[in-house]
């Protein structure tokens, strides 16, 4: 048994979709479609498994996460819908609702928030609702994770059934289109109601022509014309959609006036909202709060002051070194395990990893402050206080919130430019978000303040943070009057009310991200670091040799004399460098492993500025070119995000070098 | 009169977007605005450049030039 799970986005769906299955994650994908599927088992329901649809206002596709509704109705199979709806919301969520019901599948309505209508002052009375609809309902709050919620959605599941299908009276022009399409239909054979597929055609659903090869589209295409015409000569109303639409509210207004009951007279919280937004998005202060709050985030995930996530590095690092390590290295003595094995594990791998792991309090501690600014509403803030200054570039407000994210990590950045409607606006933030750093090049700024400039520690960090802004920056002002010219430059932006964010849910957010760390440190790091090693240890001579005859050193130094006018053109150097494509964090992986723990020795304080300047900006990582690959199904742009940052690194690292010869 | 003549919680009805793009349009339809809609203006934000509206519960914020193209009536 597979449901779909439907819902506008912001409804806490995902809340949801969490207290539904509690667990058993699996993760696939929509054939056709590189977005994440998510189906969980059902708790309470044996043999069910829920199927997470993107949030969507519509059916008809608007952005490519939206098309895969569509198709997911066409083509999957599936014995039912749940649709999530919020009940603060409900009515602009129920034009979704009707869209499902005039399918006519079985269909669950699960109107969440019951908690925060209840705070406004109001209820839903459900068993009016439910004859309105025509279907099963059930109020809920998902936030409070009660089991008789659960149990109980889980009984209307298992008898879901389909009760007589909604049917709305629409416009005379309307029902006319709608006879001719689903009489033009009957050469198809369909999984869907002729009549629904002949509504959302004439809705404008460009996915149904995209995922049905339909026989007579063309035919059906002039239908929809003709309509259209129709529906503006007679002024029924400005578009055929728009009639639609109109039809639908009407009765959506009546189904609210009917069954939304108001218990108490409660001044509404939007005001309270007016008062914060007026202080936070103003427009001369706006800004420098925006900053203020970005650098408490940073000094507590990585700072001295206020540093948690520093703290608990300290204490990680000497776990690793001091315990983890050094028994290590006794048990292989003990073990008669020398030489090659011994530096293969010790200098390898746990340097390699170790040198990369330490850093996972700090990492999780920032993604941690991230969920936590997400979750309280503030983002759509700082989109708003953003969008002036970012539109001179060629962004569009939204950006801010990928930027933000980028500093966390690339990849779901770049997932995150969806909202971005404008096509060129969406791509231009994908190809420049790369330069944000990420926290996976963090530790090697780190690693260098610390050896080279740890009285200047704030400025050189701060500098190379700036850095990557200002080059994104640039580079978009670059795109947008190139490639990307005439952007739709559209904001568009739905502020959702201030919460308080769940500790429950910002916790799971954070731990996913420690999980996915630990496993990147346990994959790609840990194979890069035996790799590395092998070939700094192996060379044409035999195993034991001087690392200046290794493989490495040979492949290396074929490639190194371009990095020379940078200051660091030795074999080291650039292998480290060439090895950061697999992962950021492998760089320094690599330093600890080739210099043999002592990287200030392959350094000037001028070639490790501008070698931390060149790392900071130059290609992207492999999963970040992959998903770069993906979002914008372009080879030709997954090719220009790897040649551009490395030029870009390469000049910016040789102005960095030309300036600051000069001091040091 | 259009959403940039209302003052700071004024409450309208929209009488047209004839002027705003069909993609436009539809993604405003998509968040509840249209024609006969009532809109509250909350908040002139960024200089009056942002315009902070409310319909059917919803804040939405749109740009001055997109918000010129909303006719409404009192």
């Amino acid at each position: 048994m597979i449901y779909l799970l439907a819902g506008n986005p912001n409804v806490g769906k995902s809340t949801f979709f969490n207290f539904m299955t509690l667990s058993h994650v699996h993760v696939g994908n929509y054939s056709g479609v590189t977005v994440e599927k998510r189906v969980h088992h059902i708790k309470h329901y044996e043999g069910a498994n829920l199927v997470d649809l993107p949030g969507t206002y519509n059916v008809s596709p608007s952005s490519e996460d939206e098309g895969i509704v569509t198709y997911s109705l066409l083509n999957e199979s599936y014995s039912g819908i749940v649709n999530i709806i919020d009940s603060t919301h409900l009515r602009r969520n129920l034009h979704l609702t009707l869209q499902l019901l005039e399918l006519g599948v079985p269909t669950l309505l699960v109107f969440n928030l019951r908690d925060a209508l209840r705070s406004n002052g109001y209820v839903i009375d459900i068993d009016k609702i439910s004859k309105r609809l025509k279907s099963n309902s059930i109020c809920v709050s998902a936030r409070e994770r009660n089991n008789e919620d659960r149990i109980n959605i889980s009984e209307k599941l298992k008898n879901l059934r389909v009760y007589k299908s909604i049917e709305l009276d629409y416009h005379p022009h309307i029902k006319w289109g709608l006879q001719r399409i689903h009489d033009l239909l009957r050469y198809d054979s369909l999984k869907v109601k002729k009549k629904w597929l002949a509504l959302q055609i004439l809705e404008g659903n460009e996915g149904i022509y995209k995922f049905i090869d339909i026989v007579k589209e063309e035919k059906i295409r002039e239908v929809v014309k003709e309509v259209e015409e129709r529906i503006i000569k007679d002024e029924v109303a400005l578009s055929l959609k728009g009639a639609i639409f109109n039809t639908r509210r009407e009765f959506i207004n009546d189904v609210v006036d009917d069954c939304l009951i108001q218990v108490e007279d409660k001044e509404h919280s939007k005001y309270f909202n007016q008062k914060i937004d007026r202080i936070l998005t103003h427009p001369g202060w706006g800004i420098p709060i925006f900053f203020a709050i970005m650098l408490a985030v940073y000094q507590i995930s990585f700072g001295k002051f206020l540093g948690v996530g520093a703290l608990l590095t300290t204490y990680f690092e000497f776990i690793w070194e001091q315990i983890l390590v050094y028994n290590l290295g006794i048990l292989l003595e003990f073990l008669g395990v020398t030489g090659f094995a011994y530096g293969l594990i010790i200098d390898g791998i746990m340097a390699g990893v170790g040198g990369i792991l330490i850093f996972l309090p700090q990492i999780v501690v920032l993604f941690f402050m991230l969920a936590l600014l997400e979750g309280t509403g503030y983002m759509a803030r700082v989109a708003i206080v953003m969008d002036r200054f970012l539109s001179k570039f060629g962004f569009n407000g939204k950006s801010i919130v990928p930027m933000i994210t980028g500093l966390g990590c690339t990849v779901p950045a770049i997932m995150a430019t969806r909202t971005i409607i404008d096509k060129k606006e969406r791509m231009l933030t994908i190809l420049t978000i790369p330069f944000i750093s990420c926290s996976a090049r963090l530790p090697i700024y780190v690693i260098f303040i610390s050896l080279f400039f740890d009285r200047y520690r704030a400025v050189i960090m701060l500098g190379i943070y700036l850095l990557g802004i200002i080059v994104t920056l640039a580079s978009a002002k670059i795109f947008s009057l190139s490639f990307f010219k005439g952007g739709g430059s559209k904001f568009l932006l739905e502020v959702p009310p201030y919460r308080m964010p769940q500790l429950r849910t910002i916790t799971y957010q954070a731990l996913e991200k420690a999980k996915r760390f630990i496993k990147k440190a346990g994959t790609y790091i840990l194979l890069g670091s035996i790799i590395l090693w092998l070939l700094s240890n192996i060379g044409i001579s035999g195993i034991n040799i001087n690392p200046e005859d290794s493989f490495l050193s040979n492949i290396a130094g074929f490639i190194s004399p371009v990095f020379i006018p940078l200051g660091f053109g030795d074999w080291q150097a650039t292998s480290s460098l060439i090895s950061g494509f697999l992962a950021k964090e492998v760089v320094v992986s690599s330093l600890n492993i080739l210099y043999v723990g002592d990287i200030a020795s392959g350094f000037t304080t001028l070639s490790a500025l501008t070698y931390i300047v060149f790392a900071s900006l130059y290609i992207p990582c492999i999963s970040t070119v992959a998903t770069i690959k993906s979002e914008t199904g372009s080879k030709k742009w997954t090719l220009f995000s790897m040649v551009y940052p490395f030029m870009v690194a390469y000049l910016v690292a040789l102005i960095v070098r030309l300036i600051f010869s000069i001091f040091i | 009169m259009n959403i940039t003549d209302l003052k700071r919680e004024d409450i309208a009805q929209i009488v047209s977007l004839k002027n705003t793009d069909k993609r436009f349009m539809e993604r405003l339809m998509d968040l509840g605005i249209y024609e006969s809609a009532k809109v509250t203006l909350l908040n002139k934000l960024a200089y009056s450049n942002l315009y902070l509206i409310e319909v059917d519960d919803i804040e939405i914020c749109l740009r001055k030039e997109d918000a010129v193209n909303i006719e409404v009536r009192k």
